[in-house]
């Protein structure tokens, strides 16, 4: 009998979760610790072990195949490009203080994309070989250029077996032209909402009847709109005192039922206004927990649904390994492969990130422009960190399978990727959300369970406690 | 109830079987076309050179693009595809390895070997068919099987196949067809009973089933192709359909999907009804727990023919609309119901004196 070597980490007294490389996840006392540690593991462990998949007679049984299929599956990357950020404009009618791109104001020239351009992107969408296409219209304020996005979705639903266009807008000024693009069935919005209209009015709007505008136009959005449509996310200030109550009621009270909870991002004007953000780990962490913590409380309460997006997204990756749909938390994570950004000069970037960084100036993490295709050589240059399988921290590491690597945030921190790992903001904040996962699948008590449950989507009661070894 | 086989009257001088693509349209591109007319007795009706073949069963309207085998010395048509139906089925073989305690096609000893015709029958198909693969076990004639889905394959890529096998038969030399990247055209249908040997063994009637599938199941994980998992739910095994869920989450959830599957009354599972029938409208619990997995772990889970109104409002997402068309019918209960129109409903030989208690129009 074999087993597929366990790495683990103390979640609490006596307790440690245990995890393999193909993502399985069990929990045991320091007695099974010594008894693996020691190579004196019992019969009844090991019956534990085959008897769930998490050991072997040889690697060409049953279990062993299942393993390395299950292996297999959380390293396969998908190949085909079927994922576009795109930039028709640079320039928006807000000028928010956590703006992370550096926008340019409503009225500059020559930050759109001119008729060469928008020729290039279109003829670069026939070259690929995908038949299903999920377009991101970013900004800049997008819909100033509703025109463009009618061009695009228009070529794409001629191109394509099936589209799906998501449109980043602030939501200020919903013309007739903008409702009649965002009312197709395959058009999506993506908003930013940070809470009531006080926290709104702070960082975004400005103005009372800015404010006002926004949420009319959200309202009559979602009035009118199938559920699912429209979708929103609030970013807050790590050092700041956000009200997490009103935020939920904001999002609740528009039929919202799923937040984003995001910390400023380390970028464009937010590097300078909120630079203390840096190393607001603890402060964020905190904030981010007690937001859990009420999520858990209304699940149990039975109020209705609210789900916060990424914890949900990592509880998943810890259940079951290769949800990759999010590209922030993937591994390996490979540059130009699935997506791709083309900026509003026309410009490659391999994510949003790596565009506002490059912006600002910090570092050039361009990698070609649609008139030359892609730069390669340097995209090749950026995979070589774009997986954590291999360092020597994270491989000792039980949430491995689970986590990913973030090569433009930890560029964007500390301006280099050779960092001390665990000593990042990436890595603490995600060791922070798996600890916790681990701590309450493990626990007794049902409750945060009952939430996750629901989270999931497990129609009623509660998801089984993880799995304890002897 | 849509007949798949029907009256064929043909002249004396017609006296081989043949196949015939009906064409109400004049569209005769190939040599299997033949113009379909209103006969003046009713039906439908078409000439070949021998002579007249009618169709009294079939409306004009209704088989326009239909493939029939037509055997003149029974007077009788198969409809092996029906142009407007997302069910169509080849029956490969009747022979079968295994003897399931509510088998609803009860294996036979002889087997006709139809392969040529089946597949000029799906060369014929319409565009992006979907062509169900059944028996008996196919798999007991998996070379000749192979060799029909990849000489479909070469001449129309648009044809998919749904194979339902009790992979009883796969070995290692095999993984030189799986692996073929064109072969994710064939959904392989894969009975999982229990994971229990026990309980599966029983179930299937041979000794060391389970343990044979799971060979199966370590070759078919080293190719790329596409797996479905079905569970037919019986009073032995609903029990052990808990454990059943965290095996197939564990090791099978890249399967593309898992049904559970509410009994047909036909066949064995009619004669044995009184001991393998489970009314899950009594008890659903065992249910819910499989479905709760599933969701958990990314399983994507159906339930198959299992009447709206008899699953609690919570998963009523998760039962599909899964009798074949010609085998549906609804019940005097189902009148006025409000969600008939989304639910599958019943099988045609459904005896409701022994069936579901819970049957409420809703």
């Amino acid at each position: 009998m074999i087993d597929f070597p366990l790495k683990f980490r103390e979640i609490a007294t006596d307790r440690f979760v245990f995890a393999n490389d193909a993502g399985d996840q069990f929990f045991g006392d320091e007695k099974f610790l010594d008894r693996y540690a020691t190579e004196n593991l019992t019969n009844r462990d090991w019956g534990f072990l085959n008897e769930n998949g998490l050991a072997a007679t040889d690697l060409k049984s049953f279990n062993g195949v299942s393993f390395l299929r299950r292996y297999a599956l959380r390293m396969a990357q998908a190949q085909t490009t079927n994922y576009l950020i795109l930039v028709p404009t640079l320039r928006c009618d807000l000028a928010c203080s956590y703006c992370q791109v550096s926008r340019v104001n409503k009225k500059a020239q020559g930050y759109d994309w001119n008729d060469e351009t928008l020729s290039h992107v279109l003829r670069y969408l026939d070259g690929l070989e995908t038949k299903r296409i999920k377009i991101e219209f970013q900004g800049g304020e997008p819909t100033l250029r509703v025109d463009l996005l009618e061009r695009i979705a228009g070529h794409c639903r001629k191109q394509f077996d099936s589209c799906e266009f998501i449109v980043c807008t602030n939501l200020q000024d919903l013309r007739p032209d903008v409702l009649g693009f965002l009312d197709h069935e395959d058009v999506f919005v993506s908003t930013s909402l940070d809470g009531d209209w006080t926290a709104h009015q702070e960082h975004r709007t400005k103005s009372k009847g800015r404010t006002e505008e926004f949420f009319n136009n959200i309202q009559k959005l979602v009035d009118r709109s199938p559920k699912g449509k429209v979708s929103a996310l609030p970013t807050i200030d790590p050092t700041g005192d956000a009200n997490l109550e009103d935020l939920i009621s904001a999002y609740s009270s528009l039929g919202l039922n799923s937040i984003y909870l995001r910390p400023v991002n380390y970028q464009g004007f937010a590097r300078k206004t909120f630079s203390s953000s840096r190393d607001a780990f603890e402060s964020w962490n905190k904030l981010y927990f007690s937001f859990i913590d009420t999520l858990i409380e209304r699940a149990n309460e039975n109020s209705e649904l609210m789900v916060e997006f990424y914890f949900t997204l990592c509880l998943k990756r810890f259940l079951h390994a290769g949800e990759d749909h999010h590209v922030d938390l993937r591994n390996p994570n490979y540059f130009g492969k699935d997506y791709l950004v083309i900026d509003y000069d026309g410009a490659f970037y391999p994510t949003d990130e790596s565009r506002m960084l490059t912006r600002i100036g910090q570092v050039d993490l361009s990698v070609g422009h649609v008139t030359k295709g892609l730069d390669f050589s340097k995209l090749e240059q950026l995979n070589e960190s774009a997986i954590n399988s291999f360092h020597e921290e994270c491989i000792h590491c039980p949430y491995q399978s689970c986590c990913g690597i973030d090569l433009v945030d930890d560029l964007s921190r500390y301006g280099r990727t050779d960092i001390i790992k665990s000593e990042s903001w990436f890595c603490k904040r995600h060791l922070a959300i798996f600890d916790r996962i681990a701590s309450d699948l493990s626990s007794d008590s049902p409750k945060a369970r009952i939430a996750y449950a629901k989270w999931l989507g497990v129609p009623k009661g509660t998801i089984e406690r993880g799995l304890g070894a002897p | 109830m849509i007949p798949l086989r029907v009256r064929a009257l043909c002249s004396d001088e017609i006296e081989d079987d043949f196949l015939v693509r009906l064409s109400a349209h004049g569209q005769c591109s190939t040599e299997y076309d033949r113009e379909i007319h209103p006969h003046a007795d009713g039906g439908t009706c078409f000439l070949l050179c021998e002579g007249i073949v009618r169709l009294p069963d079939l409306a004009l309207k209704d088989c326009s693009g239909d493939v029939l085998l037509v055997e003149p010395s029974r007077n009788i048509a198969h409809r092996l595809i029906r142009a407007s139906s997302p069910h169509n089925t080849f029956l490969i073989t009747e022979q079968c390895d295994q003897l399931c305690v509510m088998c609803s096609q009860p294996p036979k000893k002889h087997h006709v070997d139809l392969f040529p015709t089946f597949i000029q029958a799906a060369l014929l198909a319409p565009k992006d068919a979907v062509i169900g693969i059944s028996g008996g076990e196919p798999t007991l004639y998996k070379e000749q099987l192979f060799e029909m889905i990849a000489e479909v394959h070469r001449n129309r890529p648009d044809i998919q196949f749904h194979v339902l096998t009790n992979a009883q038969h796969f070995t290692e030399d095999d993984l030189t067809f799986l692996n073929q990247p064109w072969v994710k055209n064939v959904l392989w249908a894969i009975p999982v009973y229990s994971d229990r040997a026990e309980v599966h063994d029983e179930i299937v009637g041979k000794e060391g089933a389970l343990e044979r599938l799971k060979v199966s199941f370590t070759i078919l994980m080293r190719s790329p192709v596409r797996v479905e998992l079905r569970t037919v739910l019986l009073d032995n095994n609903v029990e052990t359909l808990p454990s059943l869920a965290r095996f197939l989450t564990r090791h099978l959830r890249h399967a593309e999907f898992w049904s559970i599957m509410q009994l047909e009354s036909i066949g064995y599972a009619r004669m044995n009804w009184d001991s393998v029938f489970f009314d899950h409208s009594k008890d659903f619990n065992q249910i819910a727990f499989a479905i709760n997995k599933s969701v958990e772990m990314g399983l994507q889970i159906y339930l198959y023919n299992f009447p709206l109104c008899t699953v609690p409002a919570g998963y009523r997402d998760y039962a599909v609309p899964s009798i074949s068309d010609w085998k549906t019918k609804y019940l005097d209960e189902c009148q006025g119901c409000s969600i008939k129109s989304s639910c599958g409903g019943f099988f045609e030989w459904y005896d409701h004196q022994r069936g579901f208690a819970g049957i409420v129009a809703q």
